[in-house]
Formats: C-alpha cells, structure tokens, sequence
C-alpha cells in the first residue's frame, strides 16, 4: 500500500509551531526563551486558520513561524544564555556552601551578552535604527528614572541616565529639537535627525509609581531596555561623530567617587544632571557641521503647482533656520519652583543660556543679579524683589514660543497672568481643511494674534466708553477719537501693505496689454487637460477626494457666514444699546 | 545416577552436544573475566593494598564548618546516575552529544591559539590571562560604518547558513508581521497640561463614550445572566424543591384514574399485525419506466434548450457580466477588510488584548500651571500596552499558583484544653 500522505506536513500546518515546541526545539527555558526573542526581534504570529496551523487543537495558542525558530536556531547568543544557566546554578551553589572564594570567583568573570551584532543585523542602516528610535527612547528616559527594582539589573537605571544624558546634548549640540508639547503624562518632544522625526516622552519628575506585578511584566520591559541601551548607545556614537564631538563626552560635575556615589541622595543625582545637561561638551574640531543647504532653483515639471510646492519648502526650511536660533542672545533665570531638566533642555537647544540659584543647585553659570538676564522664568503668582530689566514669565511662554517657531509676545504670559492654553503641535497640517474660529487661528497666527488683540481692545474701550458716557456731546467726541484710532489703524496696515509690496509686486510690461481673464481660463483648461490625463484605475479616488475638498470648502463657508452675521448681528445691538442709553440720561436729566 | 554411570555419550546431534558438554570451567572463566572488567582486577591486588587496620586514633577531625565544607566538595548523590556504573568501555563508539566550546572551535582556529599561547607563555613564562568579557556600557566602534561592513552574501568563505541568517528577504518575513501604528501615539490635544476649553471637551467627551460603552455591556450581561432569574423567598424555594424532587414519586391520582393507565397498558401490550408494505413486481416495473421515461423527457429539454440558447446569447452575456461585476465588487471589499485587519491588533494568545484607557484631568483638576500639574497615567504600562497593541508582545495575564491547603490537626498529646494537666502528667510519667 502506499503511504498516505499525513496530515499537516504541508501549508499551514507545518508553517506554525507552537510556543512549547519552540522551547523543546531550542531546548531554552520560558523565560531564555522570552529574552532571546526580544533581543532578535522575533514576534508571535497570528495564522490564517487556527485550526490548521494548531495541528488541530482547540483553543488559542501563542504561535510561531517555523523559519523564526529556525532563524533563532543559529544565533550565538543562545550559547551565552546556556552560559547563563550554568553560571546561575554554580554562583547558587557556591553561596549555598557558603564557599565565598569560589562565589567571589564566579561573580567576577560573569558571563555578559554583547548584543553589538544583533543591533547590526536589525537595523542594517543606521537610519533604520533612527526609525525605530521612539520606543527605545521613551523606555530608556522612563528607566533612568527608577530605583533599583527586582528583575531589573542594578546597573540599567544608571546606564540609562548617562545615555539619555548623552542623547540630549547630542540633541543640544545640533539643534535638532522641533516640538514641545506639556501633557499630563510627560512632556513630548519630537526632534529631527536626518530627515526622520522621533518622538519621545520624558516623565514628569517623580513618575515612578510602584505597580502591582499583574499589570506589567518587569522582566519583560527590562530586557527590551537591556537591548535599547546598546542600540541608543551606538547611535549615539555615531551622532557625536557626525557632529564632531568627543565620545563618551565627560562632564565634571558628575565625576565622583562611588564611594561618595552611595551617599548621594535622589535629589542630588537630579541635580547633577541637570547640571550636565548645562554645560558645552568638548568638540574635537571647531569647524561647523553645516547641515543647512539651499535647495537648486531647478523645476523638474515646469508646471505651476511644482513651483508653488518648492516655494512651501523653501519658507518651511527657513522657518526650520529661524527655530534653531530661537533663543540666541537671551538669558534665562530659572526660579526654584520650575521644574528645571525640560526647560534646560529646551532654551538650551535652541541657542538661549540658563542658570539658577547657585546655592541651591549645582551648575548655575550667573547669577539672579546679573543684569543681562533678559527672562526670569516664575512659576508662582508674585514676587517680592523684581528687576525691571527683565520679563518675569511663566514656563509655558518656552514651550508655546517653540511650537509657535518664534518669540511670542511676553504680555500673556506675565507673572501671575492666566495662561493661554498650551496647544498641541501634532495636529494636522492641513488645517485648512476645517473651520476653525478667528480666536482659535490668532493662537498659531502672530499677526492675527496681535490684531485680535487690538479688536479687544477696541471692545474694552467701547465698554469702557459705555459706562463713562454722560453727555451727547462727549459721546460724540468719543466717536470722534475712535474713529481716528480706527484711521490710525488703517494708516498702520496701510504702512505694512506698503512695506511688504515691493517683495511681491510684479510690473507688468506697457506695451503687451494682457486681458485679465486669459491666464486664468488658461490655467483653468489646462487643469481639466490634466484631470482628464488621470489613469483610469485613480479616477475614481479622485473624484471622491475631489467631492470631499469641496464639501469640507462649503463646511467652512457656512460656518464663516454663520460667524460673520453673528458678529453683524451682535454689532447691530450695540450700537442699539448704545443709542438707546444716552435718550434714558436724557429723560433722567 | 545414570548419567554419571554411562561413561560415553552420542554427541551427534547439536541438543546432544549441548545437553552433555561440560563448560563450567570456561562459564566460571568468562565470568570472572566480567566481574574483573566491572569491578577491576580484585584478585591480583594484595590485601594489604585493600585493607588496614586502623590502629591509630585519628588527631585532626575537621570542625564542623570544614565537615560541611568537605561534604559539600563531594559529588552530588544525584549525579552518580550520569556517572558510568561499570568499567566495560561504552560500546558505541559514536555516541551523539553535545560537543563541548573547545570542540566546537575550527581547526584553525584552535592550532593558531594553540601557537601563541605556547608562543607567549615560552617569552614572557607566565600562564595567559582569560579574555576580557565585554564590558557593559562600552561603546567605540561605529556600527554603520561603510568600511565596516562585510557582507556575508558577497563574502564566499562565509557558511551558507551564515548567509540565509542574514539575507535581505529573510529579513522583510520577520519584519512583515510588524505593525502598522507608530510606537507613540500622538497626544490628544486635551491632554495638554493647560488645554483649550473646546480639546478638553472632546478628550471627556471621547472617555464618556467609551465609558457609557462598558456600562451598556455590563448591563446587557447582567440582564442576561443574573437579572433574567426572579428573586424568591426561601419558603418558596424550598416548596419548589420539595415539588420538583417529588415529581412521578407520590400518589396523587385517584383509583379510577389507575385502572384506566393500566388498561391502557395491556392495549399496549397486544401485537398489531404487520403489514406486509413490499411493492408487487408490478408496481415495481412500473416505477421503474417511470423514471426512465422523466430521465429521457429531462435530456430532451436539456437538448432543446441548448439549441435556443443560442438565440439567448445575449442574454447570457449579460448574465455573466452581472456576476463578474459582483465578482469585482466582492473581492474589493475583502481586499478592504484584508487591510483593515492589517492595522488591527492580532490575537496572539487566549488573553484579549485590552485597549488602555485615555488619560484625563477632569475639569476641577486642571491647574493651569506646572507647579500644581496633576500628573496622570503611567508611561510603563503605556508602553507595555503599546507593544501588546503592536503585536510585539503577546498579551498575558500574570500566572498565581495557589498554595496547596495543608491539613491541620493538633497531636494527641496536645489535644488536652488544659496545659497544666497534660504538662504534670508528662512530669508524673
């Protein structure tokens, strides 16, 4: 008889393997098991059909691709996590004898994982490595700020703290921060390096919150930090050499003994670093890592929209170029109650010089007196001493200036002032596909802002008036001087439309009379040549983006209508009350 | 006895050999020569090499601290199961073990070592130190240096497996399980520390729904389990107990009603004739032409609509057509769940993934200032979560293993309440 064919050799079912045969395979424990996976990368999978890939079973088993475990098979690193299980079983024995010399032997030639390989073989480029660098950030900021924990090596907390030290002033030193953003979790910041953006969160100060072990695996987390640390550990290498800087950087507020290490409390070790994180780490050559370029005046298309799109990048790497001089020539003071590592970080990034009290913390370059200090940065709601040279500001005023790619007016953000909100940068780009009201625009719009300011004003005033009015005649006289403010205002935007021509106006040649609609209707068929020119497999997609744009337009439309006779109508009524008021004085008179 | 009387024997037949042949002497030799092979050779070595008289009493017996230290240094008990348990060397040959690190070295690699070290030891006359074992936290090479880089698939004296391990495609099917999201998930601008009125709306607003969303759940599977049984007294239950345990068991019928069951029971009992159903030959071939007769009107329509069916061309295309297009129609949609599934997060394990919950201030809590921020959230469980979502972690829930329950009781002797009695009673014994 012929052999028949068993079932699951084939497809799917011999694909998958299950998480125990994977352990019998490799011949690990759950936990080597675990480890090794994290470190290479190496996920469980979901199948087409359950059924099939678990050989017929029931249930819901965690499952594995054949090749994976394969892969797994050849990899050095379980060789040392074997090592591992001997060098636990001798050390164990030892200090159970209580044979100190063998244990002292043992623990000072411990086996250690080098993972430099594995880091190479995950991420090829060291841009890939840049793109996965979220995850290992945020895990490596929320490590260095823990205790020593079970599960977790003793020495991760404090290898943490030096390579996230080392990414901020890599971080500092080519002004690579873009975004700021304050929640309630911890602060975002979102930087770009190389063209990729990473984002990252930091936690507030005093984050760690003891957890039951049932909602975090501790074991788990520390091993994807165990290999982050090395990963973010050759970036950062490789970032200092980029930027010209001495690897490992050394900073001498934070050499001591480990003698004295020990003694140091919590607080200090924060304000060492902080301290660090102020000081210029030494270059090994002067010259300027020039990462500004111009872009080639080159239009590949020749078409209209090309230009406009070159033209967007243009003013958005020239704002990029104004955002990392931010802060250049001002000088922070920091008060006591500020929290002070993000607001180091962030006016240091762009180009600003801090300091704090010198006799509460380490590391402060001037002091409160100095006159030179442009920005006190105050977190209470008055002070007894002020000098008038300086703004004394909130914290937020950093943090909104930097969304906002320029130096906010301080007015807002006085001392004892109720804040503005702190808006989020990652919203959309493409705000203008929705409504937003005039007040919401002001807040990313200077210019608007000031106007809007101006409105109120203007408001204040007229209430102003309202309550001062006595006499007809006074009120006329108001008018009057209103109606001047309001030519003043008309004569300053005059000045600016003025100002601001000679840039963009263009002058028409005299003896070529065009006819003012003939560009446009050309424009206008040459747009629908090219719609037609739309392959027939993406018309549909486009008329439905098409149908979309126009609908959200008409939204917008609708809404700004709406406003705009609400305003009309909220006017009407008060200059109603305002004529109606004085004939009541009169009647009273 | 008879056979010690005959003094030859027929050895002709094999039986015969064997049954007569005396080799005790060479069974004892060979025996001997087994138990010397297990034991080793006890009967050459002298007594006075086995045994001494112990005339002596021993000056030096260790403390207790170095007796344990002596029992210690010993071989575990329970590895005596690996060791050999006779002398006669292991059959085969080949036996298939794990090599050991030094095996597992090449060739070359083992002789140069094997030169230098001999090569220093001869100069400098001191043993070689162990290698240095790679040092935490050290890092100064550049990894992604293009000098650097060898390339394993360019490189022929690279093993084969060296060279899969690290191909570009083996690469991309470890990596396509990857998932879509990114790792940090931007923040809902209500989450801002001092948010505008109008985000901090939609943040509760987006909570609310999600709450209200459970509540509906939980309620529904309360109306479903627990709400669809009424309440009853304990009276009540016990009565529907009683009814329920005593249905079919009392005589509640009266006698007249009896004698009727049992009649019915002897009808019962009388056989019915059969009836013999079987169809006459008759009938039989009748139904038999029947069917033959539709078979044959069936082709012949059959034959009859094909000939038409070609005046239905049209028709047909048409047909076609229609379901082609609800052919294309439904492979789009599958090819939109496909994706959509793509960016959902997999069921790895039997433990469901759980969305984490938002963060949020209420209202009340916002400060409006970083000195009083009202922190909310943990990043460590957000990031933990965050890779269960990605599909990088397979969702768990943390095994407890219950103690087992040890029974307790108090000895016999302890049994007595009052100690004083049972301790004079020791005293009196």
């Amino acid at each position: 008889m012929v052999n028949r064919k068993k079932k699951y050799t084939s497809g799917e079912g011999a694909q998958f393997m299950t998480r125990k045969s994977a352990l019998k395979k490799l011949q690990l424990s759950l936990n080597d098991f675990r480890k090794l996976c994290i470190l290479k990368g190496i996920y469980p999978r979901e199948p087409r059909n359950r059924k099939r890939a678990q050989k017929g079973k029931a249930g819901i088993r965690t499952l594995y691709h054949v090749k994976d475990i394969q892969f797994l098979l050849h990899e050095p690193i379980v060789w040392r996590l074997r090592d591992y299980k001997i060098f636990n079983k001798k050390v164990g024995r030892a200090r159970a004898v209580k044979d100190f010399e063998k244990l002292n032997k043992y623990l000072n030639n411990h086996p250690t994982l080098k993972l430099d390989h594995i880091v190479k073989e995950r991420y090829p480029t060291f841009i890939e490595a840049l793109k996965d660098l979220d995850d290992c950030l945020t895990l490596c900021f929320l490590f260095s700020t823990f205790p020593s924990l079970a599960h977790v090596p003793r020495d991760q907390s404090a290898l943490c703290r030096r390579l996230t030290l080392e990414f901020l002033h890599a971080v500092i030193e080519g002004k690579l921060l873009r975004k700021v953003f304050v929640s309630i979790k911890g602060y975002y910041f979102q930087a770009e390096i190389k063209g990729q953006t990473i984002t990252w969160i930091v936690p507030h100060h005093f984050s760690f919150t003891p957890m039951s072990k049932a909602e975090v695996d501790f074991k788990v987390m520390s091993t994807f930090v165990e290999f982050y640390t090395v990963m973010l550990g050759f970036v950062n290498f490789r970032l200092y050499h980029g930027l010209n800087l001495y690897y490992p950087p050394k900073f001498s507020c934070l050499q001591q003994n480990n003698e004295e290490k020990q003694l140091v409390d919590e607080d200090i070790f924060v304000a060492e670093r902080v301290a660090a994180l102020n000081l210029p780490v030494s270059k090994t050559s002067n010259e300027l890592v020039e990462d500004d370029f111009e872009i080639d005046k080159f239009n590949a298309d020749g078409s209209e929209a090309n230009e406009e799109q070159q033209e967007e990048i243009r003013k958005e790497l020239e704002k990029v170029k104004n955002l990392k001089n931010l802060f250049k020539g001002q000088k922070f003071y920091l008060n006591r109650e500020v929290p002070r590592e993000p607001l180091v970080f962030v006016i240091r990034c762009f180009g600003g010089e801090v300091s704090w009290d010198k006799t509460l913390f380490v590391g402060s370059t001037f002091d409160e007196d100095d006159e030179t200090i442009t920005h006190q940065i105050v977190d209470r709601p008055s002070m007894e001493k002020q000098f008038i040279s300086r703004y004394y500001i909130q914290p937020q005023w950093v943090f909104d200036s930097v969304n906002a790619r320029d130096l906010l007016p301080v007015q807002k953000y006085f001392m004892g002032e109720v804040l503005p909100p702190h808006l989020s940068p990652f919203i959309d780009p493409e705000k203008d596909q929705e409504y937003i009201p005039p007040e919401a625009r002001a807040l990313y719009n200077e210019n608007e802002l000031e106007e809007q300011f101006k409105n109120d004003e203007n408001k204040k005033n007229d209430d102003d008036e309202d309550d001062d009015e006595e006499d007809d005649n006074e009120e006329n006289e108001e008018q009057e001087g209103n109606d001047d403010q309001e030519d003043e205002e008309g004569e300053e935007d005059n000045e600016e439309n003025v100002s601001k021509k000679p840039k963009l106006s263009v002058s028409t040649g005299e003896v070529y009379k065009e006819i003012p609609w003939e560009k446009s209707r050309q424009e206008r068929q040459e747009f629908r040549l090219r719609e037609k020119m739309i392959k027939n497999k993406h018309r549909h997609l486009y008329k439905s983006m098409m149908e979309g744009k126009q609908k959200r337009a008409k939204e917008i439309w609708l809404l700004r209508k709406k406003r705009r006779l609400h305003d009309e109508k909220e006017k009407g009524q008060k200059e109603k009350k305002k004529s109606e008021k004085p004939k009541k004085k009169i009647v009273t008179n | 006895m008879a056979s010690t009387k005959r003094k030859r024997v027929s050895k002709k037949l094999k039986s015969a050999w064997r049954k007569h042949a005396n080799v005790a002497d060479v069974e004892d030799f060979l025996e001997e020569k087994r138990s010397e092979e297990r034991l080793g050779e006890l009967t050459t070595v002298p007594d006075e090499a086995l045994f001494r008289i112990d005339s002596q009493v021993s000056k030096d017996i260790p403390v207790l601290r170095n007796r344990k230290k002596l029992a210690a240094a010993k071989e575990l008990k329970c590895f005596s199961a690996l060791r050999p348990y006779t002398n006669v060397p292991d059959p085969v040959t080949k036996r298939n073990r794990v090599r050991t690190k030094e095996e597992r070295q090449s060739v070359f690699v083992r002789n140069k070592k094997s030169a230098k070290t001999s090569k220093l030891v001869k100069q400098t006359g001191k043993p070689l130190s162990k290698k240095k074992e790679p040092k935490r936290g050290e890092f100064n090479t550049n990894l992604w240096e293009e000098g650097n880089v060898n390339n394993p698939s360019t490189d022929e004296w690279v093993d084969s497996n060296t060279v899969k391990h690290n191909s570009n495609e083996v690469r991309k099917t470890r990596q396509s399980n990857k998932h879509k999201s990114p790792a940090i998930e931007l923040p809902h601008p209500g989450m801002s520390y001092n948010p505008s009125y109008e985000d901090h709306q939609d943040l509760l607003r987006q909570v609310a729904e999600k709450e209200e969303k459970l509540i509906k759940e939980e309620e529904h599977l309360h109306r479903v389990t627990r709400g669809m049984f009424s309440k009853v007294t304990e009276e009540q239950r016990d009565q529907n107990w009683l009814l329920d345990m005593s249905q079919g068991l009392a005589n509640t019928k009266s006698p007249q009603e009896e004698e009727e069951d049992e009649s019915d029971e002897q009808d019962g009992v009388t056989n019915r004739s059969v009836k013999n159903n079987k169809k006459t030959l008759k009938q039989r071939r009748k139904k038999k032409e029947h069917l033959e007769a539709e078979k044959l009107r069936r082709q012949l329509k059959l034959q009859k609509k094909k000939i038409t069916d070609i005046h239905n061309l049209k028709k047909i295309m048409n047909n076609i057509a229609t379901v082609e297009t609800k052919q294309t129609i439904r492979n789009k949609i599958t090819q939109k769940k496909k994706e959509e599934k793509k960016k959902k997060t997999k069921t790895l394990s039997a433990t469901k993934f759980e969305e984490p919950d938002l963060e949020f201030n209420l209202g009340r809590e916002i400060a409006g200032n970083l000195r009083d921020l009202k922190t909310e959230g943990n990043l460590l469980n957000d990031r933990f979560k965050s890779m269960q979502k990605r599909n990088i972690l397979a969702p768990t829930k943390r095994q407890t293993f219950k103690k087992p329950k040890v029974k307790k009781f108090t000895k016999a002797t302890h049994k007595e309440g009052d100690w004083k009695k049972s301790v004079a009673k020791c005293f009196k014994d």
